[in-house]
């Protein structure tokens, strides 16, 4: 009964704010909050359910959606370890970040249809994790990008904004093609889209086919091209960046929290395919790597406080893609959730710091600002040493272990895990350089935004601070065993999900490794290891920016100025875009138009029909206006047209 | 009395339009001449609902027949009826009309009465020729949908109406003669196989010795004519002029149902009537349908004219029904592509006539339709954003609107087909979204910036009366399809069943005459 409730909650708000548009903002503000709330409660005894030793999922349906032909597909959600976390990663952070967006929105004249947009969200976003079966995942994938299309270009007016929720929709559609069909390769060989039967036929495979192979491999590089798409990794990651046009809250709650994992988290419920395709699990991994370290080398050089921390998701999104790719899906939602954490946390910081600005978001504008806002600095400050890794918060232990995994991978399993170590380490200097130019030196910004400054009110600091602790203790649940050994502690977040994500009998041979002991010596040198460069990384960069722009700065960039223009340009990729297909695809719609459509097709119909014209004025000695005759010559010409198909 | 409405309900939904339009031409005042033509249309809709409630689903045979002798000795009746297939398509019919006439309330449109009667002998003409059963009669229903067109655009249409119109009627007549030569040759094969003259297509069902190349010549004869009628690419030119020429209320009708009859036509006659034929000429029609989605997507991203770029947009979604019509897999049609495809023809129905609908507002208010000439306006009319965003989220097929689930099922049966043309197919969505999102785009968002815009005003109340019913059931379709697919499925199978069976009945007693079966569903009924 209580999963009919988490879903309602949201939809009732949704609808209640979207249709009575309430004009008081905190009527909006309280209804939209109910909705995430209430529906977090009904959440939590569903998750306290799961706890048990050995509980497994159950499905709900709802009722029959499409039926036709052989195809039945039902409205069923499922309930199991898994989308119990996600469950109330939607909806805890989510109600944290629906609370202080009241706050955020104060300035606006109403807030009903933003509330309403955000409850919607919400409510999509509960369809895509709790759908049991690709259909209505996908109806939560697509809902989801509604609500960000619709909240990204949110104060519409600004033309800018609205051109970037198109392109994050249009980018997003790309990859739900490839989610699309996915699907039709799915049905076509499976005969059903439901998680549970696909399981079911999947783990009684003793061994595979080498068609039933590549069959799967090619349904897992569909799905995960829409993954990349929703999850913004290369080559679609590029409308995440444009997305921050987005009111901030909604940075943190759809661009960094909940929707753009989705990507993560689809691949690890269908990490039964995943496991018995690794080849393209070998494609997932090198995507992530590369768009970890991509995106956070572009994240060193921004200067736009939203724009450092979009690239940085994109990078993290990479962390996580690269762990479901080592077939670390545990590590994946691990990383997940502490990422979740504080990446609202960062955002919602830069939200606090951007109202205190009025809405400035140059970095170059800011420093200084630990002064004004202490409580934010604080909270701030926590989450960069969990983003960081610092040893003992929450992103320590999630990113050791997808390093760890990556390095355990066997074969090219150092690579990534390289790939994985520089990514930390530019991760580590950006985030220092983002805190020092924002909370350090002197403050920059004018006279008149100074005498304004102050720290947020309640409504706002609050969830933060909220997030903060989480921040801290989260990591606590995914110790990594050798370190819990050390510390007597144990590890509560793998085992717990290990009785959803199972490698399939038929897969054992080349997963084995998953279940290889390795030595503690070498699992301590290799996080040391990483610890240290990151730290090292940390306290370049601290020096380099404690004091804001300083000329020595100036005189750096200026001698790496081909290095930093690329990197500042992110590498001219939306430039590229531009010149190789957008420019082609309009040319060629042009030429189609002006030249075949109006040419040719149309034209030549306008000759044909003059040149009918022409000979029935040649032939018009015929017309006598006698009825009789025409009546005559139309039934011959009727019957010559009758003779000649008959014979 | 409810006894006879029970048995001819059919007729008066086929009559009382062209009854209303008579009184509605004469009526003494404009005022009263509105009130009955929307008076009637409503009745109508409402008897329409009668049929719809009172359809039993679980049946593939023709239901409320009414059969006539008409011609004996040329075997020609009067034959109507309602089954699976086109249910759904008099009830878009029935009810898109008092919507039009409802748009219609307080224009200034000059000569309202011909306009109103008009409209109203269309609605006769168009679900007279869903639901005729009689090759004849079929004909000349299909035929009487041209003429009120004809003056429709002739008369109120732009400025450059006379060449649209034109153009319009000779290539449909163009098609409908083949069509013509088609059915009279196919009324002989009739009477050679069974010894007796038949026009009726229960009759002509039943047709089983007739030859490939004589099933290729009239597959393809009317073919033609319905992918003219469609139009399915390269036959599509005159579709454009009449939109950017006709009134609203024309191309709400003209986008909304008269489209559809090309591709119930298919369903009804090409698929059933030739199925050796259909077998060979799949791949070519599946051909120009993928094109058609393609070509027609790109053209709409091109266009400046909002009216021009939903027009081409008909012409890609359309490709999808065309498509999902023909997939013939193991011999047999694909259930799936069927019914994405019928359920496709309601839902275009629907969301592309509120697109219409909501251009035309804009016209009226603004007398231009350039894209430029907006932005912002969502600021201003509220209402009337919401409606053209949902509007456009059932034209791009958005899961959970209907325009999903018809894409949907369409593109699953054709991948299963060929995988290449279900992907090539699948482009459509993307490139949907890219043209859509960017007629939303130039008119909803950016700065208010033009002064005629910053005057305008949001949907009275009238208007809201017909677009929020039709963007509620853009939804409704999405969210609960099964409630209206239930109605269409025993039909679809049937029709699948049949191409490799090779024949269609009105019911599954082969032998019993038809006055029987009209007796049998009667009995049904009551």
């Amino acid at each position: 009964m209580l999963i009919w409730l988490v879903l309602l909650f949201p939809l009732v708000g949704a609808v209640w704010n979207g249709l009575l548009l309430p004009r008081h903002k905190l009527l909006s503000h309280s209804i939209a909050v109910a909705g995430v709330g209430l529906s977090f409660l009904a959440a939590l005894p569903l998750f306290v359910s799961l706890l048990g030793e050995g509980a497994a999922g159950s499905v709900h349906l709802a009722f029959s959606w499409i039926q036709a032909g052989d195809l039945d597909i039902g409205m069923e959600f499922v309930v199991d370890r898994l989308s119990g976390v996600m469950l109330l990663i939607v909806t805890g952070i989510g109600s944290l970040i629906h609370i202080y967006a009241g706050g955020y929105m104060n300035e606006e004249k109403t807030t009903a249809r933003f509330f309403s947009y955000l409850n919607l969200f919400i409510f999509m976003m509960l369809l895509l994790v709790l759908g049991n079966n690709m259909l209505v995942m996908f109806i939560g994938w697509e809902g989801v990008g509604l609500c960000s299309y619709l909240l990204i270009g949110y104060w519409y007016t600004h033309k800018p904004n609205a051109v970037a929720g198109m392109k994050a929709f249009v980018v997003n559609r790309i990859g739900d093609f490839g989610f699309l069909i996915g699907i039709f390769l799915t049905y076509k060989m499976f005969g059903t889209l439901s998680f549970s039967q696909l399981h079911e036929v999947l783990a009684g495979q003793e061994s595979l086919s080498p068609a039933l192979t590549s069959g799967l491999t090619a349904i897992g590089i569909c799905l995960f091209i829409g993954a990349c798409g929703k999850s913004a990794q290369l080559p679609l990651y590029v409308w995440l960046p444009d997305a921050m046009a987005g009111p901030t809250p909604v940075s943190a709650l759809i661009h960094a929290a909940t929707m753009v994992t989705a990507g993560i988290y689809m691949m690890t419920r269908l990490h039964f395919i995943y496991y018995l395709a690794p080849s393209a699990l070998m494609l997932v991994a090198f995507v992530g790597g590369a768009t970890a370290l991509f995106a956070a080398t572009i994240a060193l050089v921004q200067n736009d406080i939203k724009k450092v921390l979009a690239y940085s998701t994109v990078s993290q999104l990479g962390y996580m893609v690269l762990a479901c790719g080592v077939g670390a899906f545990d590590a994946g939602v691990f990383h997940l959730l502490t990422h979740a954490c504080f990446k609202a946390l960062l955002f919602l910081g830069a939200g606090s710091v951007i109202v205190a600005l009025h809405h400035k978001q140059d970095m170059q504008e800011m420093g200084g600002l630990k002064k004004y806002l202490p409580i934010t600095h604080a909270v701030f400050l926590v989450a960069v040493l969990a983003i960081i890794g610092f040893p003992g918060l929450s992103g320590f232990f999630s990113k050791d272990e997808i390093l760890w995994r990556a390095f355990s991978f066997p074969g090219v399993g150092w690579v990534l895990w390289l790939m994985g170590l520089f990514a930390a380490m530019c991760t580590a200097f950006y985030m220092v350089r983002l805190l020092c130019l924002t909370f350090y030196g002197k403050n920059r910004s004018d006279e008149h935004t100074r005498h304004h400054l102050h720290e947020t009110s309640s409504v706002m600091w609050a969830p933060l601070v909220v997030l903060a602790f989480l921040s801290i203790f989260i990591g606590y649940l995914g110790i990594p065993p050798f370190l819990a050994e050390a510390f007597h502690g144990s590890n509560l977040f793998s085992p717990f999900l290990s009785s959803v994500i199972q490698v399939p009998p038929a897969g054992e041979v080349y997963w084995s490794f998953l279940h290889e002991h390795h030595s503690e010596a070498l699992e301590w040198s290799l996080m040391g290891a990483s610890t240290l460069l990151a730290l090292g990384s940390a306290s370049f960069a601290f020096i380099l920016y404690r004091n804001g722009p300083t000329p020595f700065l100036q005189e750096r960039k200026e001698a790496f100025a081909s290095v930093y223009r690329t990197l500042y340009n992110k590498y001219w990729v939306d430039e590229l875009y531009d010149r190789i297909i957008v420019r082609p695809l309009k040319e060629m719609s042009e030429f189609l138009w002006r030249v075949v459509d109006l040419g040719i097709i149309n034209g030549g119909l306008n000759v044909l029909g003059q040149s009918l014209m022409f000979l029935s004025g040649v032939t018009s000695f015929q017309m006598t206006g006698s009825l009789h005759r025409y009546a005559v010559v139309f039934i011959l010409g009727l019957m010559g047209l009758v003779v000649l198909v008959i014979v | 009395m409810f006894a006879w409405i029970n048995s001819s309900i059919v007729s008066i939904i086929i009559f009382l339009p062209l009854i209303v339009a008579v009184l509605a031409l004469f009526s003494p005042s404009v005022r009263l001449s509105k009130w009955i033509a929307l008076g009637g249309s409503l009745v109508t809709f409402i008897a329409s609902l009668h049929i719809w409630f009172h359809f039993d689903a679980k049946s593939s045979a023709l239901q409320f027949v009414e059969v006539y002798d008409w011609l004996p000795s040329m075997g020609i009746k009067y034959l109507v009826g309602v089954d699976g297939l086109n249910l759904l398509l008099v009830m878009l019919t029935s009810f898109l009309t008092p919507c039009v006439l409802v748009s219609l309330w307080e224009s200034k449109v000059t000569y309202i009465k011909p306009f109103l009667s008009l409209l109203l002998v269309l609605e006769t003409g168009m679900i007279g020729a869903l639901v005729a059963f009689d090759l004849v009669f079929f004909y000349v229903f299909w035929e009487v949908m041209l003429i009120p067109m004809y003056f429709i655009i002739g008369i109120w249409g732009g400025s450059n109406k006379i060449y649209a119109t034109t153009k319009f009627v000779l290539y449909t007549v163009f098609g409908s003669l083949l069509m013509l030569v088609a059915a009279i040759v196919l009324y002989l094969v009739h009477y050679e196989e069974h010894g007796f003259y038949s026009t009726s297509l229960l009759d002509l069902y039943k047709i089983t010795q007739m030859g490939l190349s004589t099933q290729s010549y009239l597959f393809l004869a009317f073919s033609l004519a319905f992918a003219i009628k469609v139009p399915l690419w390269p036959f599509h030119t005159w579709l454009p002029h009449a939109h950017t020429e006709a009134p609203t209320s024309g191309s709400v009708i003209l986008a909304g149902i008269l489209l559809k009859m090309g591709t119930y036509g298919f369903l009804r006659f090409a698929l059933p009537l030739f199925p050796d034929a259909l077998v060979r000429y799949s791949p070519l029609l599946m051909t120009l349908g993928i094109v058609g989605i393609v070509y027609g997507a790109l053209m709409a991203w091109m266009q400046k004219d909002a009216k021009r770029l939903v027009a081409y947009s008909s012409v890609s979604h359309l490709g999808f029904v065309v498509i999902g019509s023909v997939v013939i897999l193991n011999g047999k049609l694909s259930e799936e592509a069927l019914t994405g495809a019928l359920y496709q023809m309601i839902n275009h129905g629907i969301s592309t006539g509120a697109l219409f609908f909501l251009v035309g507002m804009i016209y009226e208010r603004r007398h231009t339709r350039i894209l430029s000439e907006f932005g912002g306006i969502s600021a201003v009319m509220p209402w009337f954003a919401v409606c053209l965003m949902v509007a456009t989220l059932g034209s791009v097929g958005l899961p959970g609107t209907g325009g999903f689930v018809g894409e949907f099922l369409i593109l699953l049966g054709v991948f299963k087909f060929s995988p290449l043309a279900g992907i090539l197919a699948s482009t459509g969505v993307v490139l949907g979204a890219i043209y859509m999102l960017n007629l939303c785009l130039s008119i909803l968002f950016g700065p208010l910036d033009k002064e005629e815009n910053k005057k305008l005003t949001d949907m009275t109340f009238l208007e809201k009366t017909y677009m929020v019913p039709l963007s509620v059931l853009v939804i409704l379709m999405g969210v609960f399809p099964n409630f209206f697919l239930d109605k269409t499925r025993a039909s679809l199978h049937h029709l699948a069943e049949h191409v490799s069976e090779y024949r269609l009945m009105v019911s599954h007693h082969d032998s019993e005459p038809v006055h029987e079966v009209a007796g049998a569903s009667d009995t049904k009924n009551k």
